[in-house]
C-alpha cells in the first residue's frame, strides 16, 4: 500500500509540533541510505534554498500623493539617479533590477536601489510630469525611506530557475557575461544554481509548487504567483513568478550586484517548502547532485544557440574543477551555496517552530512551456556583406616605402601582411607614421603579429564590438578554411549603420 | 644583525635576451633563500615572474640587487588586497578567475583569501559582483 499524506495533514502535524522537517541536503542523505519509501514515511517537509543573481526582479513602489499632486505616470522617475518605469498610475513606479544609474553606470543599478531600500537608507526621488488639471505639478525632488512608502512589493517575473547552465569560453578573449567573467581558452567554468538545494529540482513535476505556494523570499514570506516567463519545465528549465513584501525583508537576502561589463542585477534569496506527500515525491526530493545534470555551454560562440560541450553534474561542478578536452578547469558557483543552506535552515526552523505553514496551491503550474526565439523581421548582415573584397596585401620582407606607396595609391589604412598565402601580420598607416626615423626597413619589423580577425560569416555587430574592445579600426576577414578573403573596417560598418537609421 | 624576517613579493621583468638564462636558479643557489614562484609568464619574448620570499630586509635588498646585476628588472610589490566580509556573499565568482588559488572555499563554503599567494592581478576585484575585494597600493 502506498502511503499518501495531504498538505492539510502535514500542517496539522506542524501545529502539533510533530512534523519532521529536513533540508534538501539532509533528505538526499536519508533517501540515499534508507530509500524513498522509508523517507516518505519519516519526513513531512523538505526545505530548499537558493541565493543567486535573478535579473528578472524588481519592485512596485507606491509613494502616496504630494501637495500639489503630481502624476509620475507617463512621466519620468529616477531613484538615486536610476530610471524607474512610470507607465502606471500617478504615484506607482516599478524599479527593475537591471536599470543602471545615469551618473554611476553599472556600478549602481535598480538592484542596489532595492537593497538600499531594504537597508532603510534614504533614497532620492526625482520626478518629472507633463501636468494635468487634476495633477498640476511638473517636478518633484524628495527623499524617502522604505517606511515612508505605502507599499513596496518585490514582484519578480522570472526567478528560481529549476536548473541553469554552466558557462565556459573557447575564444581567445575574456568575456564579461551574465555568467560572470569567462577567461579565454577554457580558462574557467562558472555555473549558477545550488544543485539539490534548488527549489524546483525537488518538485520537478510541479505537484506542490503552484500558484499560491507560500515561500521564503528575501528574509520574509511571499508567494508564488504563477509560472515565470520562459517557464520550460520539459527541458528542466521551469521558472517562477514570485512576490514578497520588501518591508519584511532583510538586506542579508536581497543584494544589488554588478556583473562587470555586463550590468546590474539583484541577488534574491528564495526558499520553498516541499511537502513529501508520497514515495514519488520523496524520490524526487532525494535526488543527489550526482544525478542533476546541466549543459556546459561555450559562450565563446556569440550566437543564440551556444554549443553544448557536454552535460555536467552539480557534483562535478561543486568539486571545484571540471574536465574540458583533457584539461582540469577551475569552477565558480555564482549562487552562494552557504547562503542557500542558510535559507533552507531558516525555513526549516520557521516550520519547526510553527511560524510558517504550508499553503495548498490554488492552481498547478503549466507542465509544458513556451520558449520561442524572438520574431525578427530584419536580417542581421554578415561580415561578407559589408567587407572590402579588393585585397591589397604586402609581404613581410617588403620595405616600409613600398607599404607607404600601396597605402597612398589605394587610399587604405590597413595592409594585411601575407606569407605563402597565409595571414602573418598587419601594418596600418599609423604603424608606418610612427616608425619613421626609427631605422626600420622591412614590414616584418613593425607589423602586428597577433592580428584581430573577423570571419566572413560572423554578424557585423559582433565584429563591431570586437573592434571597439581592441580599439582598432579594421580587421582582416578569413573564410572557413582560414584564407584571407577581405578586410572589414569601422568605415564599412558605419556606412551600413548609417543606412539602417 | 638578526633583523626580523618579512615576507616580500618581488616582480621580476625579463627581456627577450635574459628569458633563456637560469637567473632565478642562480640567485636561489647563491643566497640559499627559498624563493617561492607565485606566478610566471615567460617565453622567448621575455616575461614576468612574481616570487615571494621570507627574509630580512637586508637579504631582500641583496636579492633585488643581484637580479638587477644580471639584467633583470626587480621591484617589490607594494600592494595589499582585502576581502570585505560584510559585503561578501560567498558566491565564489572570484574563485575560478584566481590564477594562484589565493581565493578558495573553506569547508563551510565560505570564501577565503590567502594574501600570501596573491599576485595582485585584479581579476577577482573585477569578477566580484559585490565589490567586496579591493586592492590598495601601499606607500
Amino acid at each position: 500500500m502506498t502511503m499518501q499524506k495531504s498538505i492539510q495533514e502535514i500542517n496539522e502535524k506542524i501545529k502539533r509540533g510533530e512534523a519532521v522537517i529536513l533540508t534538501a541536503e539532509e533528505m538526499v542523505e536519508l533517501v540515499q541510505s534508507k530509500g524513498p519509501q522509508q523517507a516518505a514515511k519519516e519526513v513531512d517537509v523538505v526545505t530548499t534554498g537558493t541565493f543567486g543573481a535573478m535579473c528578472s526582479s524588481g519592485a512596485f513602489l507606491n509613494f502616496g500623493h504630494s501637495d500639489p499632486p503630481i502624476k509620475l505616470g507617463g512621466g519620468e522617475a529616477f531613484l538615486n539617479d536610476v530610471p524607474a518605469y512610470t507607465g502606471l498610475a500617478a504615484v506607482d513606479v516599478y524599479i527593475g533590477a537591471t536599470a543602471i544609474s545615469r551618473s554611476r553606470g553599472m556600478e549602481y543599478g535598480g538592484g542596489h536601489v532595492i537593497e538600499d531600500l531594504v537597508r532603510g537608507l534614504e533614497i532620492e526621488l526625482i520626478g518629472r510630469a507633463y501636468g494635468t488639471d487634476c495633477y498640476p505639478r511638473r517636478e518633484i525632488r524628495t527623499l524617502f525611506t522604505l517606511e515612508d512608502l505605502n507599499q513596496a512589493i518585490l514582484c519578480n517575473p522570472r526567478n528560481c530557475y529549476q536548473t541553469y547552465v554552466a558557462a565556459t569560453n573557447s575564444s581567445d578573449q575574456t568575456l564579461h557575461t551574465y555568467m560572470g567573467m569567462l577567461l579565454p581558452n577554457f580558462g574557467n567554468v562558472n555555473f549558477a544554481g545550488s544543485g539539490c538545494l534548488n527549489p524546483l529540482t525537488r518538485d520537478p513535476e510541479y505537484r506542490t509548487i503552484g500558484i499560491g505556494t507560500r515561500i521564503f523570499i528575501g528574509g520574509g514570506t511571499g508567494y508564488v504567483i504563477g509560472a515565470g516567463t520562459q517557464h520550460d519545465p520539459q527541458r528542466g528549465r521551469g521558472t517562477l513568478m514570485v512576490k514578497g513584501d520588501l518591508k519584511q525583508m532583510s538586506p542579508e537576502f536581497i543584494r544589488g550586484a554588478t556583473m562587470s561589463g555586463y550590468g546590474c542585477t539583484l541577488f534574491v534569496g528564495i526558499g520553498i517548502p516541499i511537502p513529501i506527500l508520497d514515495e514519488r515525491m520523496a524520490s524526487n526530493a532525494g535526488k543527489s547532485n550526482q544525478e542533476i545534470f546541466i549543459d556546459l555551454l561555450d559562450y565563446g560562440v556569440p550566437k543564440r544557440e551556444r554549443p553544448v560541450l557536454r552535460k555536467v553534474s552539480y557534483a562535478e561542478l561543486f568539486s571545484g574543477k571540471v574536465e574540458i578536452n583533457g584539461k582540469e578547469v577551475p569552477t565558480s558557483p555564482l549562487s552562494s551555496l552557504k547562503m542557500s543552506r542558510k535559507i533552507a535552515d531558516i525555513l526549516k526552523k520557521w516550520i519547526e517552530e510553527g511560524e510558517f505553514l504550508l499553503s495548498e496551491p490554488v492552481e498547478r503550474l503549466p507542465q509544458t512551456g513556451v520558449f520561442k526565439s524572438m520574431k525578427e523581421i530584419q536580417i542581421i548582415p554578415k561580415v561578407r556583406d559589408v567587407m572590402t573584397k579588393k585585397l591589397i596585401t604586402a609581404r613581410p620582407q617588403d620595405s616600409l616605402v613600398k607599404a607607404s606607396e600601396l597605402i597612398k595609391k589605394h587610399s587604405i589604412d590597413h595592409l594585411p601582411i601575407v606569407e605563402k598565402g597565409k595571414l602573418v601580420g598587419i601594418v596600418t598607416s599609423w604603424d608606418l607614421a610612427t616608425s619613421i626615423g626609427l631605422g626600420k626597413r622591412t614590414l616584418a619589423e613593425i607589423m602586428t603579429r597577433e592580428v584581430v580577425v573577423a570571419r566572413e560569416d560572423e554578424p557585423v555587430d559582433i565584429v563591431a564590438k570586437r573592434l571597439e574592445q581592441h580599439g582598432i579600426s579594421g580587421a582582416p576577414v578569413l573564410n572557413k578554411k582560414g584564407e584571407l578573403v577581405g578586410i572589414v573596417t569601422t568605415d564599412d560598418i558605419s556606412r551600413l549603420w548609417g543606412r539602417r537609421r | 644583525m638578526g633583523s626580523e624576517k618579512i615576507t616580500q613579493k618581488i616582480l621580476l621583468s625579463y627581456n627577450a635576451e635574459k628569458a633563456g638564462e637560469p637567473i632565478l636558479a642562480t640567485v636561489i643557489k647563491e643566497t640559499g633563500l627559498l624563493l617561492n614562484v607565485l606566478h610566471a609568464k615567460i617565453n622567448s619574448q621575455g616575461g614576468e615572474i612574481i616570487i615571494s620570499v621570507e627574509a630580512s630586509p637586508e637579504q631582500v635588498e641583496g636579492i633585488l640587487n643581484r637580479f638587477r646585476s644580471m639584467g633583470v628588472e626587480a621591484k617589490i610589490l607594494r600592494q595589499t588586497i582585502s576581502l570585505d566580509r560584510e559585503r561578501c556573499i560567498d558566491c565564489g565568482a572570484c574563485i575560478s578567475v584566481c590564477p594562484t588559488r589565493a581565493l578558495k572555499f573553506s569547508k563551510e563554503w565560505e570564501v577565503m583569501l590567502d594574501e600570501n599567494r596573491c599576485v595582485y592581478c585584479k581579476l577577482c576585484t573585477e569578477a566580484c559582483p559585490m565589490r567586496a575585494l579591493s586592492l590598495t597600493k601601499l606607500e
